[in-house]
């Protein structure tokens, strides 16, 4: 499994600094990182015992408007624990109740629909992640950018402590850019 | 070590001291400086660990997130820590994500080698593994100054510093607190040398300790005690001795003195005596010579008278006539006699060699003519020489052999000896007779003028003869001796020199006995 992971991680890393490539092969490599980032996430963020339904209950990544990348997503978690606990990979449906998820992700493809998706998981102890312009504003806790061709993140602080989430300075540290107050 | 015999008591302390105290020092640096390097060694390799953990942590989501910024203003945190010379993230492809150097700049390894540490000359290198949710996200290398020898270096400094400062220290301080040891020791030292120096025994030396040393003290004077006395003695014995000696001088020159003014005195005596006798001996001597000439006048008118008027005569003045004449012969004799006896001690001792078998023989035959009917059995040893004056001893010999020719006139085998013995080397003479002898209770009067044993009837003779002969022998510093036995006949010994004569003839006489 190391040696799947390191392989993984290395062909990511490989691909970090992405050339000139076809818009294609390019997104593609983008979404694969997306979906590595948003598994090491949850090794920077504390979630509330609440949280979860039951001690044994899985870590459950909701995927709401993105299917490549809840697939790539699906492929990395794959045998992986997250806090003791199995990963699985929920996609999602606009609408759908968040109970029992922990970390969503809302894609491009919901990017319309994004503040009524957001509403939703507002004030619960859910990890919202976006990769849309100016997601943070409209209540997303950590938002995907690409900067200097490279995949980078901002992080809103006060959402995440409204849904009692702690997230790790650490992880602050790489961010592009924090809000500390809305 | 025999370096260490040359030098004293003082300069053997010191020198123990500031060798123990240096070895100590020596041991204790180098133990407390092994002991830092280790515990330096010890606590930069585990304060690296810390710093590449931590440098680990902080930069795992920098690979995490593959942000090589992040990292590497992790990475420049680290110009705080000068002592780190170069620091490098790799990722876990091994290729190089950040980088950190200080001024020194320096190399990278272009790939991470395993976690671990290791000491490369005076830096210390060290790889670290960075885990994040189990997974290895990457390396970090340190590189690190490793300043063990400066450390040494410096410690040795320090050390020498500090040796200097405890010996000095320790110098002063053993200089002074050495007294306590030595002092004692010194002062019975001194008091041992002026002893021996001045014999002053009376000294003592001081106890100034109850220690060892307080007990030597002890010992030496209670020696010096000892010596005092034993010398207070000896000079006290001395003194005595020397009283002694002082009284038994005086004594010795009293002796000597009282001997001088006796010797004064016996010399003048005998002066005196000498005069006196001499006077009296010309006396004899002149009476004598004068008494002869009226002697032969009255011997020859009696023969004239016989021999010119044989019919005048009546032949009763005829036998009156003869009888004077005897009478005048036997006195012309003793006046002979006295003559020869006064001759003997008068006149010069002219000691030469003398045969004395010769005179002897001499003698003999002049007796022989005398008496021609007489046989005597007469032998004389051949060979017997005296150093003396002859004509005295010829004297002699006539007088004793006389004596011997006399006395053994009545014997049915007269016989007579003339012979000699030695003793110790020295010729004793004698002449022996087997005729009358004497009763030995007489033996001193032997030799006395006028002294007879038998009566001029049996025996002529004057009576001086013997005299004579002893005066002989004494002028010669002999000694004469008589041995006999009435009836048996006697024996006469006599010696010519003075040396030992004495013990001989006393040695014969008890022989002879």
């Amino acid at each position: 499994m190391i040696f799947r992971l390191c392989a993984l991680v290395a062909s990511l890393a490989a691909m970090a600094p992405i050339p000139a490539l076809a818009q294609a092969e390019r997104t593609a490599a983008e979404t694969q990182i997306k979906a590595a980032f948003l598994y090491k996430f949850s090794a920077f963020v504390e979630w509330p015992p609440k949280a979860f339904a039951r001690p044994d209950s899985p870590f459950t990544i909701g995927v709401i408007g993105a299917d490549e990348l809840a697939a790539d997503l699906e492929q990395i978690v794959k045998g992986r624990t997250v806090l003791e606990r199995a990963v699985v990979v929920r996609r999602m449906r606009r609408g759908e109740p968040l109970a029992g998820i922990q970390m969503l992700f809302i894609g491009q493809a919901e990017a319309a629909r994004l503040a009524e998706i957001l509403a939703i998981a507002k004030g619960q102890s859910v990890l919202t992640v976006t990769e849309s312009e100016d997601a943070l504003s409209r209540g997303s806790m950590i938002n995907f950018v690409f900067v200097d061709d490279k995949v980078r993140f901002d992080v809103a602080l006060p959402e995440a402590e409204r849904g009692l989430l702690k997230i790790s300075a650490r992880l602050l540290a790489v961010a592009r850019k924090v809000v500390t107050s809305s | 070590m025999r370096l260490a015999t040359s030098f004293s008591v003082r300069q053997k302390l010191l020198a123990v001291v500031l060798l123990t105290t240096l070895t100590a020092l020596l041991v204790a640096i180098a133990v407390m400086v092994g002991f830092d390097l280790r515990n330096y060694r010890q606590s930069l390799i585990s304060d690296m660990t810390t710093q590449a953990d931590l440098l680990g942590r902080t930069t795992a989501p920098a690979l995490t997130f593959d942000d090589p910024r992040v990292a590497q203003e992790n990475l420049e945190l680290l110009r705080y820590r000068p002592q780190i010379r170069a620091a490098a993230i790799y990722n876990a492809r091994g290729k190089m994500f950040a980088s950190y150097s200080n001024k020194d700049g320096g190399e990278f390894p272009r790939l991470p080698e395993a976690d671990g540490t290791r000491i490369e000359g005076n830096e210390l290198v060290l790889f670290k593994r960075v885990l994040g949710n189990r997974e290895i996200l990457g390396t970090v290398y340190l590189r690190a100054d490793y300043e063990l020898y400066d450390r040494l270096v410096g410690y040795l400094g320090i050390a020498a510093v500090v040796a200097a400062i405890a010996m000095l220290v320790a110098y002063v301080l053993s200089r002074r607190l050495q007294q306590i040891v030595t002092s004692p020791l010194l002062a019975i030292a001194d008091v041992a040398r002026e002893v021996t120096e001045k014999r002053a025994f009376s000294l003592r030396a001081p106890k100034l300790s109850k220690d060892e040393i307080g007990m030597l003290a002890e010992s030496f004077n209670t020696m010096l005690a000892e010596i005092e006395r034993a010398t207070r003695d000896l000079q006290a014995s001395n003194e005595v001795l020397g009283r002694e000696i002082a009284e038994h001088n005086r004594a010795e020159q009293e002796i000597l003195r009282l001997n001088t003014e006796l010797e004064q005195r016996v010399k003048e005596r005998t002066a005196q005596l000498e005069f006196t006798n001499g006077e009296l001996e010309a006396f004899c001597y002149s009476v004598s010579h004068d008494l002869r000439a009226p002697l032969r006048a009255i011997d020859g008118f009696s023969q004239a008278l016989l021999e010119d008027f044989p019919k005048d005569v009546p032949e009763e003045a005829q036998r009156y006539l003869a009888r004077i004449r005897s009478s005048t012969q036997r006195m012309g004799q003793l006046i002979e006699d006295l003559l020869n006896l006064s001759r003997v001690s008068r006149g010069g001792l002219e000691r030469r060699d003398a045969d004395i078998s010769e005179l002897a023989r001499q003698v003999v035959t002049e007796l022989q003519n005398r008496e021609p009917q007489r046989k005597v059995d007469i032998s004389i040893w051949d060979g017997m020489r005296a150093n003396a004056d002859s004509r005295l001893l010829r004297a002699a010999l006539e007088n004793l052999i006389g004596n011997a020719w006399k006395f053994s006139s009545k014997t049915d085998k007269p016989r007579i000896e003339i012979g000699s013995l030695s003793n110790d080397g020295r010729a004793v003479f004698y002449v022996r007779d087997n005729g009358a002898g004497f009763d030995m209770a007489y033996a001193n009067k032997l030799f006395g003028a006028f002294q007879r044993l038998h009566s001029g009837n049996e025996y002529q003779g004057t009576g001086i003869g013997l005299a004579t002969v002893q005066r002989i022998v004494h002028r010669h510093g002999g000694r004469i001796w008589a041995d006999a036995k009435p009836g048996k006949g006697a024996a006469f010994y006599f010696t010519l020199e003075s040396d030992g004569v004495e013990k001989a003839g006393r040695d014969m006489a008890e022989a002879q006995a």
